[in-house]
């Protein structure tokens, strides 16, 4: 799981969040119910204590001291209920104290006399043998004419802690529960509500220049994902636009300079033909011709690359194989790089069934191959290769020639893109040559990619699907 | 040897519909010099009723033309079931306009701009009345080439030619004294993957020179700066 993604990260803060709110309110929960619990217990205790000192005690004179023991017991069955009751009057005689509960769970002679206290009313804990706790309220009772004494009144503290106890088991395991519950839960929220954006992701990876009139898939949810999906659409559109006029642009302007060329190429060409004129003159004529022959070259390539982006490649697609294509091309080439004392070597060992269009594909390779000649000094070698990688059949031309700078590298492919500006008096090419391999490969679903150090020679790399019955249609 | 042929040619009559027309002008002055009875109309209205009105040898459109346009005067052309060859001349060469106006019934396309020479070899060979040679034996001074058994000699040496090397011979030699332009000889000996890439034409050139040429003193092959190459024994100025 990516760490760093939003639903992670939202998940995490908000199961954090929500986990130490709980904890705390659990505590506080806990903490305030054993306060209640106690302090309930406390109160009903001094009720207990006021009503023996108000109802018997204050009458003592009248019934006698065994009345009142016997009225307590009586009362509140101390033994049944396991409580614990002591009258002591002041002078340090027992009135009254409870026998031990019918279970045993303690034994009244363990609690020790109250030291003597000027509080009317207190209370105390006492921790007795057998991890047991005995919370007693105590009050002392002084009337006008009786002796003063003491009533304690005491109950265990043991339903109270064992539904402490309880509580706490249950939220120590209801708390781990509740949040891997919100987590997960909001988990799954927070994944459904980012599925759009995994959409629109996976969407705007697909688009390219060359599929510019596909669009984003807007939800209409009418929440801000369809706001983003809806003005990236926008974005794409004005792309889109751009990219059209500038191959209209392209379109139109190799086409609007083939009559002016023709003109000029036909009067330059009939000035060529006329002895009238002499030699010198037609050959500076020629010259003109030369230029105005080259400059339809430009128009040319220009055209062919617009009839590219206008989808051109896409037709006439037939099934060939590649490595033949490449060995006659070599073989077609090798004059042209001989003629530099360049040797050419293709290593192609078994058929590479491909399907494309076959000008087109045979145009790549004499572009890439006529792109290396140049490039490399004379004596040097081309390596042309042709294998199967993963399903795909890989085309190298491979020369050790002058190099591209590493900054260069990425614009190789670029229109007219020139690797040393200072040789553009290079009549020969117009720096179109790369960019037509470049737009016939991505018309075939093919990548290129170029690897270079400078002084050692150049790779040029046309990765193209390998033919099989099941993959095309 | 060139006037023989240009007789026979002299009451041909082409119509050119072409608007643009300093294209026009160069392409009349250019059949014109050769013998051509040539008619022009500048748009599309007046193209097709020339076309309709009289019995051309052959028509040269443009198809971009105001009025009608070249591609309406070739549809109504062929409605009238009329055979005449038509030869479309175009700025525009996209495939789908090619294969769309050849299934239209156009003979011949060619692309703007191009060299009057290719016009001037596409013209003759819509006419079939050119001097298509078709003996199996070319010969050019005293250079000979046996087309079936694709045997080269000169002066009655033999000599050792490469198949491209052969291919590029002949057909320069099938129209001896005609300039080829490169771009027709890429075509013709190459294919169109070769596109642009005119300087494999110079080197192959200059093999066959080598070959041909070095040893004799009547040059045979000769550049013609800027517009191509021609095989003729007549010495070029």
């Amino acid at each position: 799981m990516n760490t760093r993604s939003i639903s992670f990260r939202l998940v995490a803060w908000y199961a954090g969040l929500l986990t130490g709110i709980f904890m705390l309110l659990c505590a506080l929960l806990y903490l305030d119910l054993r306060h209640f619990l106690e302090n309930d217990l406390r109160q009903s205790q001094s009720r207990r204590t006021r009503q023996i000192a108000n109802i018997l005690l204050a009458h003592v004179k009248q019934t006698g001291e065994p009345y009142v023991a016997s009225q307590t017991k009586n009362w509140y069955a101390p033994e049944i209920n396991d409580r614990f009751i002591r009258i002591t009057r002041a002078d340090g005689t027992l009135v009254y104290v409870s026998d031990a509960p019918k279970d045993g769970s303690f034994d009244p002679a363990e609690v020790p006399i109250f030291p003597p206290s000027s509080q009317t009313e207190f209370s105390r804990k006492l921790q007795l043998s057998g991890n047991k706790t005995l919370l007693i309220a105590a009050l002392n009772f002084k009337s006008s004419g009786n002796p003063a004494y003491l009533v304690e009144f005491g109950d265990l503290l043991d339903p109270v802690e064992t539904m402490l106890n309880h509580l706490f088991l249950q939220l120590a395991l209801g708390l781990p529960l509740a949040v891997v519950i919100i987590a997960g839960g909001g988990y799954l929220l927070v994944r459904r509500a980012l599925t759009p954006v995994e959409q629109i992701t996976r969407a705007a990876e697909r688009i390219t220049q060359y599929n510019l009139s596909e669009r984003l898939p807007v939800s209409s949810t009418g929440d801000e994902l369809e706001r983003l999906s809806v003005s990236l659409n926008r974005m794409i559109t004005r792309l889109d636009d751009a990219f059209q006029n500038s191959k209209r642009f392209v379109a139109d302007a190799s086409h609007d300079l083939r009559t002016p060329l023709t003109i000029l190429r036909g009067e330059l060409e009939n000035f060529a033909a006329d002895q009238r004129f002499d030699a010198e003159l037609r050959d500076r004529i020629g010259s003109m011709l030369e230029e105005v022959v080259h400059l339809g070259k430009i128009v040319e390539q220009l055209f062919t690359l617009s009839r590219l982006d206008a989808g051109e490649a896409q037709t006439e697609w037939t099934r060939f194989d590649l490595s033949e294509l490449a060995k006659t091309t070599a073989e077609q080439m090798s004059l042209l790089a001989e003629d530099k004392g360049i040797s050419i070597s293709c290593d192609v060992s078994q058929p590479m069934p491909v399907k494309g269009n076959h000008v087109r594909l045979k145009q790549v390779v004499v572009n890439l191959l006529d792109n290396a000649i140049k490039y490399t000094p004379e004596n040097g070698a081309i390596h042309l290769r042709v294998r199967a990688v993963n399903g795909h059949a890989v085309l190298e031309v491979e020369d050790n020639g002058i190099g591209i700078p590493p900054e260069a590298l990425p614009h190789v492919f670029e229109r007219f893109y020139r690797v040393d500006q200072s040789r553009s008096a290079d009549s020969e090419s117009a720096g179109l040559g790369l960019s037509i391999v470049k737009s016939i490969c991505t018309a075939h679903g093919a990548e290129v990619g170029a690897q270079s150090a400078v002084g050692k020679g150049s790779r040029f790399r046309v990765k193209l699907p390998l033919f099989s019955k099941g993959n095309i249609s | 040897m060139v006037y023989s042929f240009v007789k026979e040619l002299q009451l041909m009559r082409i119509l050119l519909v072409e608007d643009e027309k300093k294209v026009a002008d160069i392409i009349v002055r250019g059949l014109k010099a050769e013998r051509y009875a040539v008619d022009v109309c500048h748009d599309g209205q007046s193209g097709w009723e020339m076309a309709d009105a009289y019995n051309y040898d052959l028509i040269i459109l443009d198809l971009m033309l105001p009025g009608l346009t070249g591609t309406e005067i070739l549809e109504k052309v062929r409605r009238k079931n009329s055979l005449v060859p038509i030869l479309i001349l175009t700025a525009r060469d996209g495939m789908g306009d090619k294969i769309k106006n050849f299934e239209t019934g156009a003979d011949d396309y060619l692309t703007k701009p191009f060299a009057f020479a290719e016009l001037q070899m596409r013209i003759k060979a819509l006419l079939r009345r050119g001097p298509v040679n078709r003996s199996s034996v070319l010969r050019v001074g005293d250079l000979e080439i046996d087309r079936l058994s694709q045997n080269v000699k000169r002066a009655g040496k033999k000599i050792e030619l490469t198949a491209k090397e052969y291919s590029l011979l002949e057909y320069l030699a099938t129209h001896p004294g005609r300039v080829f332009s490169r771009t027709m000889i890429i075509e013709h000996v190459w294919d169109q993957s070769f596109q642009g890439l005119t300087n494999i034409v110079d080197v192959y050139v200059r093999h066959l020179r080598e070959k041909l040429d070095d040893a004799f003193p009547v040059k045979l092959l000769h550049t013609v700066r800027g517009v191509g190459y021609s095989l003729s024994d007549e010495t070029q100025a």
